[in-house]
């Protein structure tokens, strides 16, 4: 199975792992079949996440796109952030094999999800 | 950075000695073992010699050994030649069976046959007592490994197959883990047919071998020549059976001592382990394991996810078997065990061999925790 560099690096050095205090919205969304879950927490100023976390849990591509997921977001208006799909992160980690595709659905979908909450609460 | 094989559960590098046995057999002797000429003699003196090596270190005759491709070859023609023989019946297995043979019994299923998949208690241990409850009159196979290739527990062979042999029933065992690592008793436990393979033990990929005592009804599910006595047509790997030979014959010499060595190390890495990770649990058999094999749940952290972290300290290790670590579901023998998930997605196996030392397993010990912690530290579920 071939990960790419950029997904290696990503798993090696994490960006933006951790809790934030007070966020301005959380998302979170799980793998049925293999339990992988990724949560990501929103700062929010004038519409744009200007801080992104992460927490996840699951296989390296997982952990790797989380990483490349949180980088994506970052500076982005929360508009964009409803419609991240997951071959935006895929691309964000320079591919996938086909057994890891899972990775991109999950960190996509936490993503979208903190973005609906922050629309939830805020408008 | 250090380079650190312990997979060797998965394969094996080639016994230098084994190497050298094989090289002129690529070029100078190179003939088919068939032939009636010299070039072909050579060859078939060749294999004589490595069959009548294996033969004596299992205690069998040389006519009782047939090579194969593989480890999974052996096993479909035990399960399918015996199979085949009767027309229809009932096998008993169990569980945490390789695929080899699981997927082999599940063809059968399809064809007619009925399959008994035993249970294994929370060692992955089978219980003989079920085993003989399991056995009807339309029995006719019982297949049962001599160790799990991913937990290390040795099952008890000896009792399960006095039960078998009381009941005149062909006894087949899959020692492809267990061959060249510890005894193998063939006679006394009632063995009928023996799976093994070389490229675990020190001998090249591409050649096994099946034990089939003799009188055991079968038939070949491989047809063509007349090779292996009729019972496996094909033209014979002459540089992989010399190979295998000769990693064989290393073994008897070294199979002893090294079982020792590594239950020592094996215990170091286990130990070591546990005394610097929380919520880690060891895998198998306290006491009947391979000496060489080290099972560990992490307690949510995914083992994928450690195995590619230690990689890349490199570390080569196996989440689940290696037949399967392309998949992302827990390992079936771990949940076999009742081994809860949180506990079971994080199963590693670590697989020492002749290579591993001391200062091997420090450097794990070294690299390991470190990582488990920054896993844990990324995971929002369950902190310790």
């Amino acid at each position: 199975m071939y990960y790419s560099r950029t997904l290696i690096e990503h798993f090696r050095n994490p960006r933006n792992a951790g809790m934030m205090r007070s966020p301005d919205a959380t998302g979170q969304a799980e793998d049925g079949t293999c339990g992988d879950l990724a949560r990501f927490f929103l700062r929010v100023e004038a519409g744009r996440a200007v801080d992104v976390r992460f927490q996840t849990y699951g296989c390296g591509p997982t952990i790797a796109a989380a990483s490349a997921g949180s980088e994506l977001a970052m500076g982005r208006p929360v508009s964009e952030l409803l419609q991240i799909s997951r071959d935006d992160v895929e691309v964000a980690i320079d591919g996938l094999p086909d057994e890891r595709k899972h990775a991109a659905d999950v960190v996509a979908e936490a993503i979208r999800s903190a973005a609906r909450d922050y629309v939830r609460r805020h408008v | 950075m250090r380079a650190v094989y312990l997979d060797h559960n998965a394969s094996t590098p080639v016994h230098p000695e084994a190497v050298a046995a094989m090289l002129p057999f690529f070029s100078e002797r190179f003939g088919n073992a068939s032939s009636v000429h010299g070039f072909g003699r050579a060859a078939r003196d060749a294999i004589d010699t490595a069959r009548e090596g294996i033969a004596r270190f299992l205690g069998a005759g040389p006519d009782e050994i047939v090579f194969t491709s593989g480890g999974t070859e052996s096993d479909n023609l035990a399960l399918r030649g015996v199979a085949a023989a009767r027309g229809g019946g009932h096998i008993v297995t169990s569980q945490i069976e390789h695929h080899a043979v699981l997927r082999t019994c599940q063809s059968l299923e399809r064809g007619g046959f009925a399959v008994t998949y035993l249970p294994v208690d929370e060692h992955a241990m089978v219980d003989p007592e079920d085993v003989r409850r399991a056995i009807r009159d339309d029995t006719i196979l019982v297949s049962i490994m001599h160790a799990n290739s991913e937990v290390g527990t040795i099952e008890p062979i000896d009792a399960i197959g006095a039960i078998v042999r009381e009941r005149g029933i062909p006894f087949h065992v899959d020692a492809v883990q267990t061959f060249g690592k510890i005894p193998i008793r063939l006679d006394a436990w009632g063995i009928d047919l023996l799976s093994f393979s070389s490229h675990k033990v020190y001998g090249p990929k591409g050649v096994a071998g099946l034990y089939i005592r003799k009188g055991t009804k079968m038939v070949a599910t491989q047809h063509g020549g007349e090779h292996e006595r009729r019972r496996r047509a094909g033209t014979e790997n002459v540089p992989g059976i010399v190979g295998f030979g000769k990693a064989v014959e290393c073994r008897s010499r070294e199979m002893t001592a090294e079982a020792l060595r590594l239950a020592e190390l094996r215990d170091r890495l286990t130990g070591g382990t546990g005394a610097r990770v929380a919520d880690v649990r060891v895998n198998g058999h306290p006491t009947h394991r391979l000496p060489g094999t080290a099972s560990l749940c992490f307690r949510q952290v995914e083992s994928e996810s450690i195995v590619l972290g230690l990689d890349l300290k490199g570390v080569g290790v196996s989440a689940g078997s290696a037949c399967t670590s392309g998949n992302v579901e827990p390992s079936y023998v771990i949940v076999a065990m009742g081994v809860p998930l949180p506990w079971a997605m994080g199963a590693v196996r670590c697989s020492l061999g002749r290579g591993t030392t001391a200062d091997d397993i420090d450097y794990v010990l070294g690299v390991l925790p470190p990582l488990v912690e920054k896993l844990r530290a990324l995971s929002p579920v369950g902190a310790v």
